[in-house]
C-alpha cells in the first residue's frame, strides 16, 4: 500500500507553489544544502544593482562569479557548503553581507515553523547579516524540517510569544518571494527582495 | 487628495473624474475582478465568525488604550527601544525631525505608511534638508509625481504604464518602455537599491504594536520594509495609537483577513515582527536606534466616541474603496483626502477636520456595500450618516435640506403638498406617467432618467374601497407600511401586493398615521425630523393588532429594522413598541416567500426572461438574497447577472445631489441587464424601480421594469 502524504505537507506544497515558491523535499540539512548549490549553478549570474560611486558596496553589473551567503550554518555544516560551493566556483559567505547590498545569487536560511495553510516559513533573524541574506539575495533557499510544520497561523502563535518574550528579535514570515502589483495591478515577481524563493522540505 | 473648498467645486472635480476613461476602465475591471477573486480567496474560511471576532477584540482593546500604550511602552523600552506618544501630527513630525538632527540623517527612505501620509511627513523632513525616498514602488511613483495616493492599498492605481514609464523615464533620463512592466519593476528596484545602502534613517509604518512583547509588525509584499527597517541605520516607526493589541492573537486573527480583503492574497509575502533594537552593524553598541512614534491626533478622544469610535477598528484594507459603486466611476483622488473610500470619508472628518470632510462626506450613496466585507465589521455607511447630523448641527443644515426636513417630519402638510404636486405637475407630464419638461431649476443634471409622475390618486385615499376587496379573516393579519414613493407616487405596486395576499387569504390594516420611514431626513442628517418621524410611525402601528409588518420598499424595512432602535434610543419607556414595530416588520417578498409560501399553484408558469436587480438595503440590509431568485423563477426564466447586487446610482436624495455619477452607475448596471437577454427586469424597492425605469424609458425601453409585486399579481393563474 502506497504511504500517504502528511496532510500538513500536502497542504504546505500547494499553498507555497501557490504563492510561486518552489517547493522540493530532501532528506537533510546536507541535500538541503546541495539543492541551494544546484539553484547557484543553474540560475544566471546576479545582476549587481549599483549603490553609489561613495558607497563600497560591491560591484556593478553582471557578477563575474556566484555567490551564496549561509550565515545561519554552524561551522562544520559550513565548512561542507564552502568546499562544495568552491568546486563549482562559487564564492561563499556566513557574514559581512552589508559589502554586498548591491546583490548576491543565493541565500540560504533554515526556518523555524512553517505554516501549512498559507505557505509560510518563520525565520529568526536577530543576527544582521541573516536578515540580509533572506534580503538582497535573487533566491532564498529556506531549509524546513517537516516536524515543524503547523496548520495555520494561530497554531504558531505560543511558539512566537515563547521568541518574542525572550528579548530582542526581529522575525519574518515569509511566504513566496517579492511581489508587486502597483503599475496597473500587473503582477511582477521581485521589485525588492528575491525573485525566487525555494523550500527544502526536511524529513529530519 | 481631495481639496475642494465648495461643493461647485467637488463637483467639476467629479466630473473630470467621470471623463477619464482611462480611469474609468481601470477602475471597471478592478472591481470585477476584485469581487470574483475575493469570493474564491474566502471560499475557505468563515468569514462573519472571523470578523466578528476582530471586531470584538479590537472595540476591547480600543476600551483600554492606555492600558495598552503604558504596557507596550514599559516592554518595548525594556528591549532599547524609545516610545513616543504625540497629540497632534505637527508634534509627530517635530519628534521625527528631532530624531533626525540628533542622529545627524541626511537621507532618509520610507516604507508605506497611511500615518506618514495623515500627518504629511516628508514635507517638514525635506524642509529641514533631508532626501526622503518613498519605496513602495506605487508610494514612489506618486512621490515622484508629487500627487497623493489614490488608494490606500494601491495608490497609483489611477495611473496608466505608460505615464508611469514617462515618469521613469525623466528621472532615470533614459527612455523606458511602458509595455514592459517588469522592466519598470526592475528600473525601481535598481534605484531604489541605491537609496537603501545610502540612507542614515528608515521610516515605516505598522500594521500592528502588541504590548506583551513592546513588538511591531508590518505586512508588505515587495520587501522593501525589511530593508527599510534593516539597512539604516536609524529606525522610526510611526503609527497610530488604534494599532496596540493586547497581544499577537488578535493580529493573527487580522493577518487571515487584511491581505484577503485588500487584494485577494492568503498571506502578503511577507509579515515582520520586530522586537526591540536589533543587531545593526553600523552603529557603535552595534544595537539600531529604533524609535516608535505613536500619533494621537485625535484618536484618544473618538475612541470614547459611542457612534463614531468603532471607525478606530479598522485595519486599512481599502476593501471599503474596492466595492464602492461610486469609487469605481470617480477613483480615489475624489472620495478621500488622505484615507481613501467609505473609511476616507470619515476619517477625514475626525483626522483633518469639517473644512475637508464637508463635501466628501455626502459623497455615500448609502448602498452598504462596504459594511458588507468591511474586516473589522464597522457600520460605516451609518457613521457617515452620523457626521452629517454633526455637521449640521455645528454649522447649521443647508437650506433645502432643513426646509424638507421641516415638512416631512410634519405629515399632514407632507402628504397635502404630494397631493398639491399631482396638480402643479400637470403641465410637465403631458398624458404619459413621466414628468416631461420640468423647468431647468428642478432639472438640472437629471436628464439621465425620466422622473415619476406623481399618481392622481394616492394609495391611501383610496384605501377605503380596497379594503373591501380583502377577507376580514385568514392566515396572517398584515399592517401594510406604505413608503412615499409606492403611497404617492406609485399605488399600483401596492394594490398588486393586494391581489397577492388575497390569494394567500390574508387580511390587510392600513393605519393611516404613518408618514415616511425616515430614512432620506436620515440621509441628510437632520437628526431630529428623523426622530419625530420614526416616533410617529412606531406610535400609528402601536395600536394596530397584526402578525407582520409588510413594505415593498428595502430601504424602508432595512431602515426601520436596523436604525429605529438606535434613533429611538431616548426613548427608553417606548422600547417595547418600537422592538415590536420593527420585529414584526418583513419585506413583501421574503414573506410571500417564506411565510406565505406561494408557489406553481398560483403563479403560472410562462418562460418570462426575466433580470433580477437586488436593492442594496434587500440584499445587504436585510440579507434577503435567495427568495427574489426563487419566486421569479416559479413563473419566468431567472436571467443571473454579475452586476445585480451593485448599487443601481439612486440612493434617494444622492442622485439629486450626485446626478452625473448616479447617471454613470446607471447607465452600466443597465447595459448589463440587457445583455442577459432578458426582457423583464424585476425588482423589490420603488426607488429601484424608479431610477431603472426612468433609465431604461431614455433608453429607448428594451426592457420592462418592475416591482415584484407587479410582476407577481399578473402571472396568477386565473
Amino acid at each position: 500500500m502506497a504511504e500517504t502524504e502528511d496532510p500538513l505537507v500536502s497542504l504546505f506544497k500547494k499553498r507555497a507553489t501557490a504563492v510561486t515558491a518552489k517547493v522540493v523535499e530532501v532528506k537533510d540539512l546536507r541535500e538541503a544544502m546541495s539543492y541551494a548549490l544546484e539553484v547557484c549553478e543553474k540560475k544566471d549570474f546576479c545582476e549587481q544593482v549599483y549603490v553609489g560611486d561613495n558607497v563600497k558596496l560591491g560591484s556593478y553589473g553582471k557578477a563575474a562569479q556566484k555567490m551564496l551567503a549561509a550565515p545561519g550554518l554552524s561551522k562544520q555544516n559550513f565548512a561542507m557548503l564552502e568546499k562544495n560551493g568552491k568546486e563549482k566556483g562559487f564564492t561563499v559567505i556566513r557574514g559581512g553581507l552589508r559589502a554586498h547590498v548591491s546583490g548576491i545569487d543565493v541565500g540560504f536560511s533554515t526556518a523555524e515553523m512553517g505554516i501549512a495553510s498559507t505557505g509560510t516559513c518563520v525565520l529568526t533573524l536577530n543576527n544582521e547579516d541573516m536578515r540580509l541574506t533572506t534580503m538582497i539575495c535573487e533566491a532564498h533557499v529556506v531549509a524546513l524540517p517537516k516536524s515543524r510544520l503547523v496548520n495555520d497561523l494561530e497554531d504558531a502563535e505560543n511558539f512566537l510569544n515563547k521568541i518574542m518574550n525572550k528579548g530582542v528579535m526581529y522575525t519574518s514570515f515569509i511566504s513566496g518571494p517579492s511581489r508587486t502589483a502597483d503599475i496597473e495591478r500587473v503582477l511582477v515577481i521581485g521589485v525588492h527582495g528575491p525573485l525566487e524563493m525555494h523550500v527544502a522540505l526536511m524529513e529530519s | 487628495m481631495q481639496t475642494a473648498a465648495n461643493m461647485k467645486s467637488y463637483l467639476k472635480d467629479l466630473d473630470e473624474a467621470l471623463a477619464d476613461k482611462f480611469l474609468r476602465r481601470t477602475l471597471e475591471k478592478f472591481a470585477v475582478a476584485y469581487r470574483a477573486g475575493r469570493k474564491a480567496i474566502f471560499a475557505d474560511i468563515n468569514e462573519k465568525a472571523l470578523v466578528a471576532e476582530i471586531s470584538a477584540s479590537k472595540v476591547e482593546a480600543l476600551g483600554k488604550m492606555e492600558e495598552l500604550y503604558a504596557r507596550f511602552k514599559a516592554e518595548a523600552e525594556k528591549r532599547g527601544v524609545t516610545v513616543h506618544r504625540a497629540a497632534t501630527g505637527a508634534e509627530a513630525c517635530e519628534i521625527v525631525c528631532r530624531i533626525a538632527r540628533e542622529n545627524n540623517v541626511k537621507r532618509i527612505v520610507k516604507s508605506k505608511s497611511m500615518t506618514g501620509e495623515e500627518i504629511h511627513l516628508n514635507h517638514p523632513l525635506e524642509e529641514m534638508g533631508c532626501e526622503v525616498t518613498e519605496t513602495d514602488l506605487g508610494e514612489w511613483i506618486i512621490q515622484l509625481r508629487k500627487e497623493g495616493p489614490s488608494h490606500m492599498v494601491m495608490p497609483a492605481i489611477h495611473l496608466s504604464r505608460h505615464q508611469v514609464a514617462d515618469v521613469f523615464s525623466e528621472v532615470g533620463k533614459e527612455k523606458r518602455d511602458g509595455e514592459d512592466i517588469a522592466g519598470l519593476a526592475r528600473f525601481a528596484r535598481r534605484s531604489l537599491r541605491a537609496k537603501f545602502a545610502a540612507a542614515d534613517m528608515g521610516i515605516s509604518g505598522a500594521n500592528f504594536a502588541l504590548a506583551d512583547t513592546g513588538s511591531i509588525g508590518i505586512c508588505t509584499n515587495e520587501g522593501n520594509a525589511r530593508l527599510t527597517t534593516t539597512l539604516p541605520r536609524v529606525h522610526v516607526a510611526v503609527c497610530g495609537i488604534d494599532k496596540i493589541t493586547p497581544s499577537i492573537s488578535e493580529a493573527m486573527r487580522i493577518i487571515k483577513v487584511l491581505p484577503r480583503n485588500a487584494v485577494g492574497q492568503i498571506i502578503t509575502s511577507y509579515v515582520n515582527w520586530i522586537t526591540g533594537a536589533n543587531e545593526c552593524a553600523l552603529n557603535p553598541g552595534g544595537k539600531k536606534i529604533l524609535h516608535v512614534v505613536f500619533l494621537d491626533n485625535g484618536r484618544s478622544a473618538l475612541a470614547k466616541d459611542p457612534l463614531c469610535g468603532k471607525a478606530l477598528s479598522c485595519v486599512r484594507c481599502g476593501a471599503c474603496a474596492n466595492v464602492c459603486p461610486v469609487f469605481r466611476m470617480v477613483g480615489g483622488h475624489r472620495m478621500g483626502h488622505v484615507y481613501i473610500g467609505a473609511i476616507g470619508l470619515i476619517l477625514t472628518y475626525f483626522f483633518h477636520g469639517r473644512d475637508k470632510a464637508r463635501n466628501l462626506v455626502q459623497n455615500c450613496i448609502n448602498c452598504e456595500a462596504c459594511k458588507d466585507v468591511c474586516a473589522a465589521g464597522i457600520d460605516l455607511p451609518s457613521i457617515i450618516q452620523e457626521i452629517r447630523a454633526r455637521l449640521n448641527e455645528e454649522e447649521g443644515s443647508p437650506m433645502e435640506s432643513s426646509l424638507l426636513s421641516k415638512v416631512m417630519a410634519n405629515r399632514k402638510l407632507f402628504h397635502t403638498l404630494l397631493r398639491f404636486g399631482k396638480w402643479a405637475q400637470r403641465p410637465v407630464t403631458g398624458a404619459t406617467p413621466f414628468i416631461r419638461h420640468l423647468p431647468e431649476i428642478f432639472m438640472s443634471g437629471q436628464g439621465f432618467r425620466a422622473l415619476p409622475a406623481i399618481s392622481k390618486k394616492a394609495f391611501r385615499d383610496e384605501w377605503k374601497t380596497l379594503k373591501t376587496s380583502l377577507p376580514a379573516r385568514g392566515r396572517y393579519r398584515l399592517g401594510l407600511f406604505a413608503g412615499c414613493a409606492q403611497d404617492f407616487v406609485y399605488p399600483e405596486q401596492l394594490k398588486a401586493a393586494l391581489e397577492i395576499f388575497r390569494a394567500g387569504n390574508c387580511p390587510v390594516d392600513f393605519p393611516p398615521e404613518q408618514s415616511c420611514c425616515g430614512l432620506p431626513v436620515r440621509m441628510m442628517g437632520e437628526r431630529q425630523a428623523a426622530e419625530n418621524i420614526a416616533l410617529q410611525n412606531v406610535r400609528a402601528f402601536a395600536a394596530r393588532d397584526c402578525d407582520y409588518v409588510i413594505t415593498l420598499c428595502a430601504s424602508c424595512a432595512s431602515h426601520i429594522k436596523n436604525n429605529y432602535g438606535q434613533i429611538l434610543a431616548a426613548y427608553p419607556h417606548m422600547a417595547f413598541e418600537v422592538e415590536q414595530f420593527s420585529g414584526r416588520i418583513r419585506d413583501f417578498t421574503s414573506f410571500v416567500r417564506d411565510i406565505l409560501g406561494l408557489g406553481a399553484d398560483v403563479f403560472k408558469k410562462t418562460g418570462e426572461a426575466v433580470a433580477y436587480h437586488a436593492p442594496c438595503h434587500q440584499c445587504r440590509g436585510l440579507g434577503v438574497i435567495e427568495q427574489p431568485r426563487a419566486l421569479i423563477g416559479e413563473t419566468g426564466e431567472y436571467k443571473p447577472s454579475d452586476e445585480e447586487q451593485t448599487c443601481c446610482g439612486f440612493g434617494g436624495t444622492y442622485s439629486i445631489k450626485f446626478p452625473e455619477i448616479s447617471a454613470q452607475i446607471l447607465d452600466a448596471k443597465l447595459s448589463s441587464f440587457e445583455a442577459t437577454g432578458a426582457s423583464t427586469l424585476v425588482t423589490d424597492c420603488p426607488g429601484c424601480v424608479m431610477q431603472l425605469r426612468g433609465g431604461e424609458e431614455k433608453r429607448g425601453r428594451k426592457l420592462k421594469v418592475e416591482h415584484m409585486s407587479e410582476f407577481l399579481a399578473r402571472n396568477i393563474k386565473t
